[in-house]
C-alpha cells in the first residue's frame, strides 16, 4: 500500500493534504504546475478559475493558497475524491472560496449550471495514461489507485479533448487552458487543434519537468470570430 | 562556626572591594566577569552558616566553582574559607589577563595619538570641503564626503571630551603637588580616580566605533556545516555532539535553527550536516565557530582505553541576499529520484529528494528533508545559492586582503581553533589562548559557549583597531 495511504496525509507545496483510498496521490511534477499556473496568474488582479479532475484538491487548494483573491470551482467525477477535497478544504480553511461539484466530463457534455463560467482559467491534471502503458503500472499504483483518474483512452487525451471542446463555452475571451499531460503529449494536442479549428484554443507553451520532459501545457481560447 | 575565619572573611571583603575599584579603574570587559561574581561572593560571606548545603553550582570556570569544589574537598571551613580565597584570587587573575581588552593599546602612544590627529584633519578637510566647495562637489562623491563624515563625526566627538577631561585630570594633579590640606588631598584624589575612570570609558568607547565593519556581521542568515574530520566513528560522534551544541546555542539565542540535511552514521554520529541559523546578527556570533575543532578523549569505540585525538569542522556561511547573486537555469543539473522512467502519473514514490548540481562550478547541493518535493528543491537551491555566493565572498575576500590585509578574523577560517580534552575536563580556544572547564556545561550551549564568543568577539575587535592603527602609522612613515 503506497505510503501515502498509510500516513492518511502528504505534502504538497505547503500543504499537508489527508490523502485516502482510492483518490489519486498527487505527483511532485503537478507542483511545477502549479508553479507555472502561480507565475502566470499571480500578477494578473483576478483568478475565477475551475479545476477538472480535482482528485486531493491539490491544485485547486495551493492555489487558492497562494492567491488570496483568487476563487475556484472543483470537479471530479469520483464522490470519494470530491469528499476529500471539500474537507482538506475545510481543514485548510480554504472552503470559502472553493465549491465542489460531482459532475463527471464526457463527450458532447451540457454544461450544468452549477459550473457556468465564464473562467479565467481551466485547469486539470487529467487521466493521461495510455490504455497500452496501464498494464505496466507498478502494483501499489493499480491496486490501489483510482484507474478512473490515470486511464487516458487509447491515446490518454479522451478527457483533455472534452475539455478543449468545451473550452468556448466555459472561459472568458483569451482564458487560459492548463494541462498536465505525457510527454508525447503535446505534439499530439498541436495537430489535434490544427483539426479542430471550430474549438478556438490555441497552443501557447510547453512545460518541462525537473528532469525536463515536456509535462505541461498551456493553452488559451482566443475566439477567431465574435461570437453570436 | 566561622569565628577561626573572620580574618579571611575580611580577605573576602577586601577582595570585594578590590574587585570595585577594579572596575572602576578599569571599566574593561573583563571586570563583567567579576561584579556579578564579587557580589555573590558578598551573600556567600553573609550567609555563611549555610553555605555547605546552599550552594548553587555555577559555571566551571567561574571562580566560585572553584568555592564549591573545595567546599567538598576540605571539612574546615576556616581553610575553606583560605583555599577559596586563594583560588579566587588566581581565577580573578587569570580571568582578568586572559582577556582582550582596549585598554591593552596605549591611548597615549605616539602612533595613536597620531593616528587621532590625522582623523580629526580628515574630518577638518571634509568640513572644509562641504562648506566651501559644495557646489562643485557633485553626485556620489558629495554622498561619499557625507557618510565619511558621518561616520568621523562620534569619534571627533569623543576625542574632543577625551581632550578636555585630561586638561581637568592635569588640573587635578597640580592641585594635589600644590595642596597641603589633608581633606583637599582625599578629595582630589577621589576626583582624579573618577576622572581617570571617565577617561579609560572614553577611550574605550573612541576604539570601539573604530572597530572596522564586517558587513556580513549584519547577516541575520546563517548557513552552518558540520563534517567529521580525521578520526573515522569517534569523529562522528563528536560531530554529532557539536551538532547538538550548536542546535542548543541557536534556542539559547532564540535563533532558528531548520536542519536541511543529515548524514548519520550507524552508531549515532554524523557524517556531515548542513543546517541554516536564522536571527538577528547570528553571523556576528557564528562566524568565529568556523574551523577545525579537535577532540582528545577515550572515544567510545575504543576497546583498550588510549585517548585518540579527532577532528571536526565547521563552515559559516552568510546566506547571500537575493540580489546579489544570478544564476542561469540552464545552468542547473536537478537530479531526482524519479529521473528514470516515465513520470508524472505513471510513477508514485514518497522519495522526494532533489540534488542540484551548478554545471561551470561543480558545486552540489542536496536536500531530503522535506515530503514536497518542490520544497527540497527550493531548500536545496537555497543551499546552492549559498555556496556559490561565498566562494564569490572567498575570491573577493581574497583579492581584498592582497591589496590591504585590513582584513582580521576571516584569516585563520580553515586553522584549528579549538580543542576539548575530555580526560582533564578542559576546553582550549587556541585564538586567543583561553582555558575553560567543565565540558558538559560548554557542550550545553548555553552562557560558556556564548561568553567565550563573546572573548572573541572582542578580542578581534581589538586586534581589528590595532592593526588599523598600525597600517596607519605605517601609511603615513612611507609618505612622509
Amino acid at each position: 500500500m503506497p505510503l501515502q495511504y498509510v500516513l492518511g496525509e502528504w505534502d504538497f507545496r505547503d500543504l499537508t493534504l489527508k490523502l485516502r483510498p482510492p483518490v489519486f496521490i498527487p505527483r511532485p511534477e503537478t507542483e511545477e504546475l502549479v508553479e507555472m499556473i502561480l507565475q502566470y496568474h499571480r500578477p494578473r488582479i483576478n483568478l475565477h478559475f475551475l479545476e477538472v479532475g480535482c482528485g486531493s484538491g491539490a491544485i485547486s487548494l495551493s492555489l487558492l493558497h497562494e492567491i488570496p483573491q483568487a476563487i475556484g470551482i472543483a470537479i471530479d467525477q469520483s464522490h470519494a475524491a470530491v469528499k476529500l477535497t471539500e474537507h482538506n478544504a475545510t481543514r485548510l480553511n480554504l472552503h470559502d472560496r472553493l465549491t465542489v461539484h460531482n459532475i463527471e466530463v464526457v463527450d458532447s457534455f451540457k454544461i450544468p449550471n452549477d459550473i457556468a463560467g465564464p473562467y479565467d482559467a481551466i485547469i486539470s491534471n487529467p487521466p493521461y495514461i495510455f490504455h497500452d502503458d496501464m498494464k505496466d503500472l507498478a502494483p501499489e499504483i493499480s491496486r490501489y489507485e483510482d484507474t478512473k483518474a490515470l486511464h487516458g483512452g487509447h491515446d490518454g487525451l479522451e478527457v483533455t479533448k472534452n475539455i478543449l471542446k468545451m473550452a468556448r463555452y466555459l472561459l472568458k475571451h483569451e482564458g487560459s487552458i492548463w494541462f498536465e499531460c505525457d510527454p508525447r503529449h503535446p505534439t499530439m494536442i498541436k495537430s489535434w487543434l490544427d483539426n479542430h479549428p471550430e474549438t478556438d484554443v490555441k497552443f501557447v507553451d510547453v512545460g518541462y519537468d525537473f528532469s525536463d520532459r515536456a509535462r505541461f501545457c498551456h493553452l488559451k481560447y482566443i475566439p477567431t470570430k465574435v461570437k453570436t | 562556626m566561622f569565628s577561626s575565619s573572620s580574618g579571611i572573611m575580611s580577605k573576602v571583603w577586601n577582595l570585594h572591594h578590590y574587585c570595585c575599584s577594579l572596575q572602576l579603574l578599569r571599566k574593561s570587559i573583563s571586570c563583567k566577569r567579576l561584579i556579578p561574581f564579587s557580589t555573590k561572593l558578598r551573600s556567600i560571606c553573609s550567609e555563611s552558616g549555610m553555605w555547605n548545603s546552599s550552594f548553587i553550582p555555577v559555571r566551571h570556570h567561574n571562580p566560585l566553582h572553584c568555592v564549591k569544589h573545595t567546599v567538598h574537598t576540605y571539612n574546615n571551613p576556616a581553610i575553606h574559607m583560605y583555599r577559596l580565597f586563594t583560588n579566587v584570587q588566581r581565577v580573578c587573575v587569570s580571568c582578568y589577563s586572559t582577556h582582550a581588552s582596549f585598554s591593552d593599546i596605549s591611548f597615549n602612544a605616539d602612533h595613536v595619538q597620531m593616528f587621532f590627529k590625522k582623523i580629526k584633519n580628515e574630518y577638518d578637510d571634509i568640513q572644509k570641503d562641504l562648506l566651501s566647495e559644495s557646489a562643485s562637489i557633485t553626485g556620489s562623491k558629495l554622498k561619499n564626503l557625507h557618510r565619511r563624515k558621518l561616520e568621523l563625526l562620534p569619534i571627533v566627538d569623543l576625542l574632543k571630551k577625551w581632550e578636555e577631561k585630561n586638561v581637568e585630570l592635569e588640573e587635578i594633579n597640580i592641585l594635589l603637588q600644590d595642596s597641603n590640606d589633608n581633606e583637599m588631598i582625599s578629595l582630589a584624589k577621589e576626583e582624579k580616580l573618577e576622572m581617570m575612570a571617565a577617561i579609560r570609558e572614553l577611550e574605550d568607547e573612541i576604539f570601539s566605533l573604530l572597530v572596522p565593519k564586517d558587513e556580513d556581521d549584519d547577516t541575520s542568515d546563517v548557513l552552518v556545516e558540520i563534517s567529521a574530520g580525521v578520526g573515522g566513528q569517534e569523529a562522528m560522534l563528536f560531530a554529532a555532539e557539536m551538532f547538538e551544541m550548536y542546535q542548543r546555542y541557536a534556542h539559547f539565542q532564540r535563533w532558528q535553527f531548520d536542519v536541511l540535511d543529515v548524514g548519520k552514521s550507524d552508531i549515532g554520529g554524523i557524517r556531515h550536516a548542513t543546517v541554516s541559523v536564522s536571527g538577528p546578527g547570528v553571523y556576528s556570533y557564528m562566524k568565529y565557530e568556523g574551523g577545525v575543532h579537535r577532540v582528545q578523549r577515550v572515544p567510545k569505540t575504543e576497546k583498550q582505553g588510549r585517548v585518540h585525538t579527532s577532528t571536526m569542522t565547521v563552515a559559516v556561511l552568510p546566506q547571500p541576499r537575493e540580489i546579489d547573486l544570478q544564476i542561469k537555469p540552464s545552468d542547473l543539473k536537478i537530479e531526482t529520484k524519479r529521473a528514470s522512467g516515465a513520470g508524472g502519473q505513471h510513477v508514485n514514490t514518497t522519495d522526494s529528494a532533489v540534488r542540484i548540481v551548478h554545471l561551470p562550478t561543480g558545486i552540489a547541493a542536496e536536500c531530503q528533508q522535506e515530503r514536497s518535493q518542490i520544497k527540497n528543491k527550493a531548500m536545496a537551491m537555497k543551499v546552492l545559492e549559498t555556496r556559490l555566493y561565498n566562494k564569490q565572498l572567498e575570491e573577493q575576500q581574497h583579492i581584498q586582503r592582497q591589496s590591504r590585509k585590513l582584513q582580521v578574523g576571516s584569516s585563520g577560517r580553515s586553522e584549528k581553533i579549538r580543542t576539548y580534552n575530555f580526560n582533564q575536563d578542559r576546553i582550549t580556544d587556541h585564538r586567543i589562548g583561553q582555558h575553560l572547564h567543565n565540558i558538559d556545561g560548554f557542550l550545553s550551549g548555553g552562557d560558556d559557549l556564548n561568553d567565550l564568543i563573546e572573548s572573541l568577539q572582542e578580542y578581534y575587535s581589538v586586534e581589528a583597531v590595532k592593526t588599523l592603527i598600525q597600517d596607519y602609522s605605517q601609511k603615513s612613515t612611507i609618505s612622509e
